[in-house]
């Protein structure tokens, strides 16, 4: 039952780009009529885990297990209880542009085109000390949106777009300041099967253009094996690593010209993960699982 | 059913009748050709017909939706001429009568000094209100401390008819142009001011949460995300107010001025001129609806992201 890391055993592997040591998240439930002084939710139980720089890690786990609660630590928008976060070696103190997030429900800005929701992350301040001025920042938002194959939609509102592509200038959007570090909270999820799939192939070859480290979280097994290097694996609530698996299925950028899903090879990862979470997803809908909001409120899954 | 030969091979087979005749017969049944697409062979039709019927259709729109106006105007002519006696017409002139004294009035440029008073009232108090309800309204969703501390004096305040408090204002204030522009600026303050707490508050969470993950500090995440996303209820504040302004100030001018729509309503009365009272009404009837439907275009304007139809 112990993780299992690669680089862990390969003797005085590099820094890792991020790492995890030991993170627990508890939240303050708020006062209910049954639990009038509130109550201690354990989110998240002593997550040790590495990603190397230029990995694509995915994080698979039964609704409940804290998923999103390690991608909002790992983006900097909520502090771990204990332990710590290190990007670079560093201690994480918020959020950063060397970290993009892309949300399930594409969060685009809905006042701004598709051009200027891509160039929203590089009108800070940083930016304009390196001198890039308003054509540099629309010229390389119209890059980005090329490069998740939307050029011609420069001009288009959030609201004339569809699901896809409203999060393909999303990915665009968390690409375009050049974070290094991509996290994504099963931005596919809200989607229909074909363009998810699509979008994954999309990914995989964004991925690999940019050379970016990516965390996908993901509740779809099929999804965790096909985009992962490595799949990692939570247990229901509180969320702790179950298991690493790592996935060798050769270069994954041309799946979408074999077929990979078919494959026996993919089958069996599939058929593993699937053993290691079925478990999990049952006693998570034991406890009736309920999300908990980022302001202690609760709500069912 | 033979529906292979068309309208290609039809001139050798039947060469007496025209093509339009052996179409009909080689298609063997008539209906199946007039029931679906449009006919190829005459392309002009289908087009002049569709424009003939959204032609007719608007006019048949715009017809019902004048309808009842134009009869209110009818009877506003026909019922003091026919149906009322003597007596009764002095107090309700026909139309043509109230239009004439109107006329008269914008001939001798009396109708553009009250119109002109009045609306210099209303614009100096409505721009107040507009800048300090939104400003202090920013600040309230900003300083939440403040807000809980202010919002119980706002409420006594808001649900204090503003015209309760107009004797308040000209004993304070005179009774010149301070005081109504400050009951004015007091009636559309509240809608400005609630609506722009209320839209500044109520931004879509995720949307902060994706802001703040692209590093933006508050004051930027304030400047970038909640007031853009704000602008729109505001507006709808800034449309309230405005409606408000010009209900208050008639009112206000009927109490005390010595120039202005609401005066003139007045004077007219006191002074027995019935057709020019009416012309006054009239005019602050078309002044009301011209400002609202300015405001609703600018809100409109303003709001056009959140309209999730597929046509801007």
């Amino acid at each position: 039952m112990t993780p299992v890391s690669t680089q862990q055993h390969q003797g005085n592997p590099p820094t890792p780009r991020i790492s995890l040591r030991a993170v627990t998240k508890d939240f303050q439930v708020r006062p209910a009529k049954d639990t009038p002084s509130g109550r201690v939710l354990r989110a998240l139980e002593d997550i040790t885990l590495d990603v190397a720089a230029g990995e694509l890690l995915t994080l698979v786990g039964p609704s409940g297990s804290g998923k999103t609660t390690l991608l909002d630590i790992l983006g900097g928008l909520s502090e771990p209880t204990t332990g710590e976060v290190l990007v670079d070696g560093r201690p994480v103190s918020g959020p950063g542009l060397d970290r993009g997030i892309v949300f399930q429900q594409y969060a685009l800005f809905p006042w701004r085109t598709a051009l200027a929701n891509v160039a929203f992350g590089l009108e800070g301040p940083q930016f304009r000390r390196q001198g890039l001025g308003k054509e540099e920042r629309l010229e390389r938002a119209r890059e980005y949106l090329a490069l998740v194959g939307l050029g011609g939609f420069e001009e288009r509102y959030p609201h004339e777009l569809s699901g896809g592509m409203k999060q393909r200038v999303a990915i665009a959007r968390s690409l375009a300041h050049e974070p290094g570090i991509l996290l994504m909270d099963e931005p596919f999820a809200a989607l229909d099967a074909q363009t998810r799939e699509q979008l994954q192939d999309e990914l995989l070859r964004i991925w690999s253009a940019t050379g970016t480290t990516a965390v996908f979280i993901t509740h779809g097994i099929e999804e965790a094996v096909y985009l992962g290097q490595r799949v990692a694996v939570l247990s229901s609530r509180p969320g702790r690593l179950k298991a690493i698996v790592d996935i060798d299925l050769g270069d994954r950028t041309i799946g979408a010209e074999r077929d990979l899903r078919s494959t026996p090879e993919f089958v069996a990862y599939r058929h593993r993960l699937w053993e290691l979470l079925h478990g999990e997803v049952a006693s998570a809908q034991r406890a009736g699982h309920q999300k908990i909001q980022p302001d202690g409120t609760e709500r069912a899954a | 059913m033979t529906t292979t030969p068309t309208i290609d091979s039809v001139p050798t087979t039947d060469a007496a009748a025209a093509p339009e005749d052996a179409r009909v017969r080689n298609s063997d049944g008539a209906p199946a050709r007039s029931d679906g697409a449009p006919d190829p062979a005459k392309p002009g039709r289908p087009a002049g017909k569709f424009l003939l019927s959204k032609v007719f259709r608007a006019v048949k729109v715009a017809v019902w939706r004048s309808a009842a106006i134009v009869l209110f105007l009818l009877a506003w002519e026909l019922v003091p001429q026919f149906l009322l006696g003597e007596d009764t017409r002095v107090f309700l002139p026909p139309l043509h009568d109230v239009l004439l004294a109107l006329r008269d009035a914008i001939t001798t440029g009396e109708l553009w000094e009250h119109l002109s008073a009045s609306l210099t009232r209303s614009v100096a108090g409505f721009s107040i209100a507009v800048t300090a309800g939104i400003t202090l309204g920013l600040a309230l969703s900003w300083y939440r401390g403040l807000a809980s501390f202010l919002t119980p004096l706002l409420e006594l305040f808001r649900n204090t008819a503003a015209l309760a408090l107009l004797p308040v204002f000209v004993l304070l204030l005179g009774i010149g142009e301070t005081s109504k522009i400050t009951i004015v600026a007091y009636a559309s303050f509240f809608p400005v001011l609630l609506n722009t707490i209320a839209g500044a508050t109520t931004v879509d969470p995720l949307l902060i949460r994706a802001a703040r993950s692209l590093g933006l500090s508050q004051l930027r995440l304030f400047q970038k995300v909640i007031l853009p996303s704000a602008v729109p209820t505001i507006f709808t504040g800034i449309r309230m107010g405005g409606t408000a302004s010009i209900l208050v100030l008639i009112a206000a001018e009927m109490v005390g001025a010595k120039a202005g729509l609401g005066f003139q309503i007045v004077n007219a009365q006191s002074s027995f001129l019935i057709p020019q009272m009416y012309a006054g009404i009239l005019t602050v009837s078309l002044l009301g609806l011209a400002v609202n439907v300015g405001l609703v275009r600018l809100e409109a304007h303003f709001s056009r992201w959140r309209t999730f139809a597929p046509t801007r």
